[in-house]
Parts: structure tokens; sequence; C-alpha cells
């Protein structure tokens, strides 16, 4: 009786707590109920020190080789075939779209287009994102709705409002393309052709394809000529006051999360699949920044032409709304600093070795 | 007068004895969980201590402890008491990344 007793009254004084608490903690939904969430409150946390810039630099060195997972190992035959696969416009219902069409090397494997556009010509309502470094990537899509990179390989094709072929009809097609039957066997020993190979043979490929050296990398390396002085001071920046490296961190520039950074778009985005999560609405998977100079327009909607209007619209901190990052606000960096952060950016890009187009299977 | 007393008295004991029954501490620091997994008794407390540079959105949608810390500001500490035992997965909302198991027994 009395343990009982106990029990219930340490959940209605915990109860309380997280009424009390409730504006602390933010912005707990209210589906969540199952877990009892108590007291919040202030701790004392040692304040980090302040990192010289060569302890910033070592935060960006590059990996030595490309990441492929245990399921889908890296072989010479499914990445050829995966490039074929890539640039095959017959995996579009019209036989007119390939990945390459939204996904172009020219444009640092984008599309240069505000928005993507898809089956029958209709513009699709978000940008297209770089296939760039994919091969590091955690989640996949703006709104992270693929959780690895051959789920996402599969999502377009199968779209009615981008590629609209439907995979059996695709594998059937593709069947009907004598060779490509065999390069499947070649690649997928006693698989053959099936969805499953379809999506390793392009994810495999789309690993392979890798920012290269831009001017940044050779400073980080230790060429202090390689970039400008201003760019340094940009790169300062970058990581201090204007907080980039809050989000664009590590070599490939994103730690993939999601955050809502303000912009005037209806599109809630990852709160399609978290709908209880306040930050979770109208938040976009961080891109990162490599290659960035090739792939203007910015932002998840295309809507910012210019890097000096990217620097703009963080330097303002967007629009304050409840969703918001708690990151974003107005940072009141100088004209100088602002320009100091293009020149930076602008080193993150190279010259990309052009990429040859593959002959296809008849 | 003495009932409001003994409520108090009762409530902040009640606090006590789930602050000793839980003395497991996760920390979130450079977007990783100290423990990618524990195991704790059904209801017993996991205290998530947000000692990053950056706010977290701890929450866990597992069928019977579901919770979601919302946005938590560094330097923020809470108590999460798990109710029923079970496998529940502890994410992070922002940084997919961020992933931990928590067993929970009976």
């Amino acid at each position: 009786m009395l343990a009982s007793h106990f029990r219930r009254t340490t959940l209605f004084g915990v109860t309380i707590a997280t009424i009390l608490l409730g504006g602390v903690a933010g912005s707990a939904g209210t589906s969540f109920a199952a877990a009892i969430v108590g007291e919040t409150h202030r701790i004392e946390t040692s304040p980090k020190p302040a990192s010289g810039i060569e302890a910033m630099k070592s935060e960006y060195r590059r990996p030595d080789s490309i990441l492929f997972p245990a399921d889908n190992p890296y072989s010479p035959g499914k990445t050829s075939l995966g490039k074929k696969l890539y640039f095959d416009p017959r995996l579009s219902s019209t036989s007119a779209q390939s990945c390459a069409s939204c996904h172009n090397p020219g444009f640092g494997w984008g599309d240069g287009l505000s928005v993507g556009v898809g089956h029958g010509m209709e513009k699709l309502s978000r940008r297209s994102p770089t296939v760039v470094n994919a091969a590091w990537g955690a989640i996949f899509m703006w709104d992270g709705r693929a959780a690895s990179l051959e789920e996402q390989a599969l999502g377009p094709i199968q779209s009615a409002r981008e590629m609209d072929m439907p995979i059996d009809r695709l594998v059937d097609r593709l069947n009907s393309i004598s060779s490509y039957g065999s390069l499947f066997e070649s690649a997928f020993p006693g698989e053959g052709l099936n969805p499953n190979t379809l999506a390793k043979a392009i994810a495999a490929y789309e690993r392979t394809i890798v920012s290269e050296q831009a001017p940044f990398d050779a400073w980080v390396e230790g060429d202090e000529q390689a970039i400008s002085e201003q760019a340094k001071r940009g790169f300062v920046v970058f990581n201090t006051k204007g907080q980039c490296s809050s989000c664009h961190e590590g070599w490939n520039f994103t730690n993939d999360g999601f955050q809502d950074i303000g912009l005037p778009s209806a599109d809630i985005g990852r709160g399609k699949y978290l709908p209880d999560i306040v930050k979770m609405q109208h938040a976009f998977k961080t891109p990162g920044l490599r290659e960035i100079t090739s792939r203007a327009p910015y932002m998840h909607d295309g809507s910012l032409v210019r890097l000096e209007d990217v620097i703009e619209h963080y330097d303002q901190g967007g629009i304050d709304r409840p969703s918001r990052s708690d990151l974003m606000k107005p940072l009141g960096l100088t004209s100088q600093e602002k320009a100091d952060l293009v020149a930076f950016l602008k080193t993150l890009t190279s010259n990309l070795s052009p990429t040859a187009v593959p002959t296809l299977p008849r | 007068m003495r009932q409001l007393v003994l409520i108090t008295i009762v409530i902040l004991t009640g606090f006590s004895v789930g602050a000793l029954a839980a003395n497991l501490t996760i920390h979130q620091q450079g977007r990783k969980f100290s423990s990618e997994s524990v195991t704790i008794k059904a209801g017993e407390t996991l205290t998530f201590v947000n000692d990053d540079t950056v706010p977290h959105n701890i929450y866990s949608a597992s069928r019977g402890n579901e919770f979601n810390l919302g946005s938590q500001a560094p330097g923020m500490s809470t108590e999460v008491t798990f109710t029923e035992a079970g496998d529940v997965q502890v994410l992070c909302a922002i940084h997919p990344r961020m992933k931990m198991a928590v067993k929970i027994t009976n």
C-alpha cells in the first residue's frame, strides 16, 4: 500500500514537473507519453576551449578510401554495370530520362535547375540533390525517407512523378536487352537481374562518384598558397561566428542532420515522417558543400541563386517559427565576413575530371 | 497545511528514490551518445545530458516507451523513466547518426 502510494505520488510529482518544465523542454510532442519525461535542468558544463586554425583544419581531412557496405561490396563489374544503368534512359517509362538527367556530372551531379523536372516534363517540388559523396551518407533524400543508397536508387525510378517506371516492367524491359542479362550475371553470380541487384549496381556506381581534390584540400594538407588569405579568413568565420560548421561539419561538410533553416516554403520535409516532433517540421537534410559552385541554385527549393544570397539568408536567420532550428538567429556578419565566407566556399570546388558516358547495351 | 507538507515531503522523497534507482547518465557530445547500449529495469531512469555544442532532440518511438524531449539545448539535463520492459531504440531526430539501444528488463 505504501509502495503503491509512493509510486503514484512520484508519478504525480514527475507529471507536475513535466508540465512546469515543458517550456524548458521546448516542444515535447503530445502523442509521446509512455516513458515519463521528468525534470529538465541546467547543469554546469566546462566551456569548450577555442580551437586554433590548425585544429579546425584537422577536422576536414579527406578520407583515404570509399566506404562500401558489407552487403554490397565493391567490384569493378558491378560499378561498370551500375554506370550503364545510371546513364540509361530506358530506366524511365518514356525511355527519355535517366538518373543522369537530374544528377548530371556537368552540373556537379545535380541539374542546375531550381527544382527537378520529372515525368511529362512536370516540375517537381524540390531541387535535385547532388550524388557526390553519397557513399558517406547516413540517410537519403531531402526528407530522409530512404535509409540506404540502394533504397534511394529505386525510389525515383518507380515514382509516378519522376521516372514513372514500375519495377517489374523495368526488369522485363532490361531482360529483353540481351547483354544486360550477362552483365548482371557476371556482377551478381547466381542472382542475375532483379530489383535487388539493380539497386545494388546503381548504388555501387554512385559510391564511386567522389568529389576530387579541391584547393581547400591542398591547403588542409599544408600548401599555404592553395587558397587566398580571404578564403582562410572565411574558413575561420565558417567555424566560429558563422556557426556554419555546426551542421556543415567534416570533410564532406554535412552531418546529415535535419534542420528547419527558416525558408518561406510550405513543404514540411522531414515532418511528414516525424509529425509529432516540432523541430522536424520544415526540416530538410543538411547538404554537403563539395563542388558547390557547380551546383547553383541553392537550398532544398532552389530559391537562392547565388552563394551571396545563401550567406545573406543565414545572416538574417530566416522565418522565426516554432520549428526553426535553435541555431538559426541573426549572426551580425559584416560585409567583409560575408565576402570572406563566399571566397572560402569557392575553394570547395574541384576541377572535376570529365565523365565519359558509357556505351549502352542494345 | 500538515497534509500539504506531508505531500511535499513524499514528492521530494519520491524524486530521491527515483534518482537513486537510476544512476545512469547518457552524455551527448560530438553528435554521439556516450553509450551505444544500456540495460536497466522497468521503472528506472536515464538522465540525458546535452554536453554538446548544438541542440539535440532525443526521442523514441518504441512501443510502450515512447517519449520526445523536444529541442534540448546545450547545458541541459533531462530524466526519462522507462516504464515497460522491452527493447527501446533512442534516436536524435536532428542527427540521424545518433542511435542507442536501451534494454528494459522486469
